[in-house]
């Protein structure tokens, strides 16, 4: 397959507006990247110019070690899926699978086979000749794909695919994507704004934020040790808890609540003693049980967790916290609960980046 | 237009791919070849008319002539759609047409280059030698294109069913 690596490229418009600043990525031949972020970040633009759809501004990008920067997409050797499937209304999914084929007057009976192999692979044999129109969001999607799978591609890039979408179609067919990856062994680069999606199917996520990667490492590094404040309060879901608090001694001071360091905190934060830091929690390591109050606001039971929206004891803007309690809860509004921050996150007042050892 | 049988691609030659595509392509050659026969009916529609001289053509024969040339086009391009996805009835049909096409050349051309009308004191022909061929080519082209594609559709349609009944049973 391929191995793609994108050196500090930009991309400014013609109306001076810079969508992507310095991009620097390798990726490994087979490797599921996930460019994730709200918005506007420029993550589509940055899929887009890797299609060749749009210019690069600066920079350089290699595709097995050859540039491919000022390439046309036709010869990049790349395949696309949109958000919005582009399959040909007025075709049948045979025809919309063998229409890149087609074009490049391959032999039909090779054609056959491919299409026939790419929709044994995605469940579509037995819709090969509906039109479009015929077939479900999620069938629709499966033949944007098929799409690009029997033009065995050097690389496949996919924009926001599920997002049309239902939540239970969203569901399964990202379960048929990382399937894909798997049995293709191709080497995908993903887009969306979808953390669920970015945390199930990544090898590595590529986080970002107004035209910056704010963090790159694998699902687990951008949950357990966001590189920011934005990274920590975007993956995740509820969203992570932020407080400011005063280092001083062995504990953390804030207007609501004091909690005690371990040996371990201590040291991490040996520099900033009697100063203020931000602490984030995430909601799901908030415990019942503590020295915490916390005023419930609203009780939203899910089944498995239940989501306490609440406010510590003085309220305030930066009062309000989310906690992900185990089993069935039933607060009622005004209940005060105590609770324990299982695991925190430190960050930097002025940078906004996550405090590490030295 | 077929029904789904699951693709046997493990024993798949040349000659197996080439029938079992059909599965899934359309019969364009067939539906092409009917609609250039209503191009080439067309052709003879507009240029069977033509005179220089008298008033021969103006008969009950015209409108008749008119009537069948509109329901030859729509016939015939329904034959375009059935043909396209194997239809072999359509195949039937557009043999009928087409040899109805070749009958036709026994009436209007016929009767209007035998046909003699007065004009500025002579005796003229109402068709000419050059527009007599001319409208005679149309019409067996377009009878010809019928015939073809009919015998194709049928040796399609029945290649198809041996192959869906083959792998049926396999």
């Amino acid at each position: 397959m391929a191995q793609l690596s994108l050196q500090h490229i930009d991309k400014i418009y013609d109306n001076k507006v810079q969508a992507v600043y310095d991009f620097n990525i390798d990726v490994k031949d087979g490797e599921f990247i996930v460019l994730v972020g709200p918005s506007g970040c420029g993550k589509s633009t940055t899929l887009r110019m890797i299609a060749g759809l749009e210019d690069i501004t600066n920079g350089k990008l290699l595709l097995d070690g050859k540039d491919i920067t000022a390439a046309p997409p036709k010869d990049r050797d790349m395949a696309m899926v949109f958000q919005n499937y582009a399959l040909y209304g007025h075709m049948t999914v045979y025809e919309n699978m063998a229409f890149s084929l087609t074009l490049r007057k391959e032999d039909p009976n090779v054609i056959h086979k491919k299409v026939l192999a790419a929709a044994e692979i995605l469940d579509l044999t037995s819709q090969l000749n509906k039109k479009p129109s015929q077939l479900s969001g999620g069938q629709r999607q499966r033949v944007a794909m098929g799409r690009s799978i029997v033009r065995s591609p050097k690389l496949f890039l996919f924009d926001e695919p599920l997002s049309n979408l239902d939540a239970k179609l969203r569901s399964s067919t990202r379960r048929e994507i990382l399937l894909l990856h798997k049995r293709l062994k191709a080497t995908m680069l993903y887009v969306t704004h979808d953390q669920t999606e970015a945390l199930t199917l990544a090898d590595r996520i590529v986080c970002m934020s107004m035209g910056r990667v704010q963090q790159i490492g694998t699902p687990l590094e951008l949950y357990d040790t966001p590189a920011n404040l934005f990274v920590a309060s975007f993956i995740g879901l509820p969203p992570m808890n932020f407080f400011p608090v005063l280092v001083s001694g062995d504990e953390l001071y804030s207007p609501h609540f004091k909690v005690p360091m371990t040996p371990e905190q201590k040291e991490l934060l040996s520099e900033y003693q009697g100063k203020h830091v931000t602490l984030g929690v995430r909601p799901e390591n908030v415990a019942e049980g503590g020295t915490v109050p916390v005023t419930v606001n609203e009780n939203e039971n899910l089944g498995m967790n239940t989501l306490v929206h609440g406010h510590l004891s003085e309220g305030g803007a930066d009062s309000r916290i989310t906690c992900k309690f185990k089993g069935w809860c039933d607060y009622k509004k005004g209940d005060v609960v105590k609770v324990s921050f299982q695991k925190m996150h430190f960050f930097d007042q002025e940078s906004g980046n996550r405090i590490v050892k030295a | 237009m077929t029904e789904h049988v699951k693709p046997k691609l493990e024993m798949a030659d040349d000659n197996y791919l080439r029938v079992d595509r059909m599965r899934y392509e359309k019969n364009k050659i067939c539906s092409n070849l009917a609609i250039l026969a209503i191009v080439f009916n067309a052709l003879f529609f507009v240029s069977i008319y033509k005179s220089d001289v008298g008033t021969w053509y103006y008969s009950m024969l015209i409108g008749a002539s008119i009537v069948y040339n509109l329901l030859f086009m729509m016939i015939v391009f329904l034959i375009s759609e059935g043909t396209k996805n194997y239809k072999v009835a359509y195949s039937w049909i557009a043999i009928v047409v087409g040899v109805l096409q070749f009958a036709r050349l026994l009436i209007y051309p016929r009767m209007a280059r035998a046909a003699q009308t007065q004009s500025t004191g002579e005796i003229v022909q109402v068709m000419k030698d050059p527009q007599y061929y001319r409208v005679v080519i149309y019409l067996a082209l377009s009878g010809t294109c019928l015939i073809v594609s009919a015998v194709i559709g049928i040796r399609k349609h029945a290649a198809l069913k041996k192959h869906l009944e083959s792998v049926a049973e396999k």
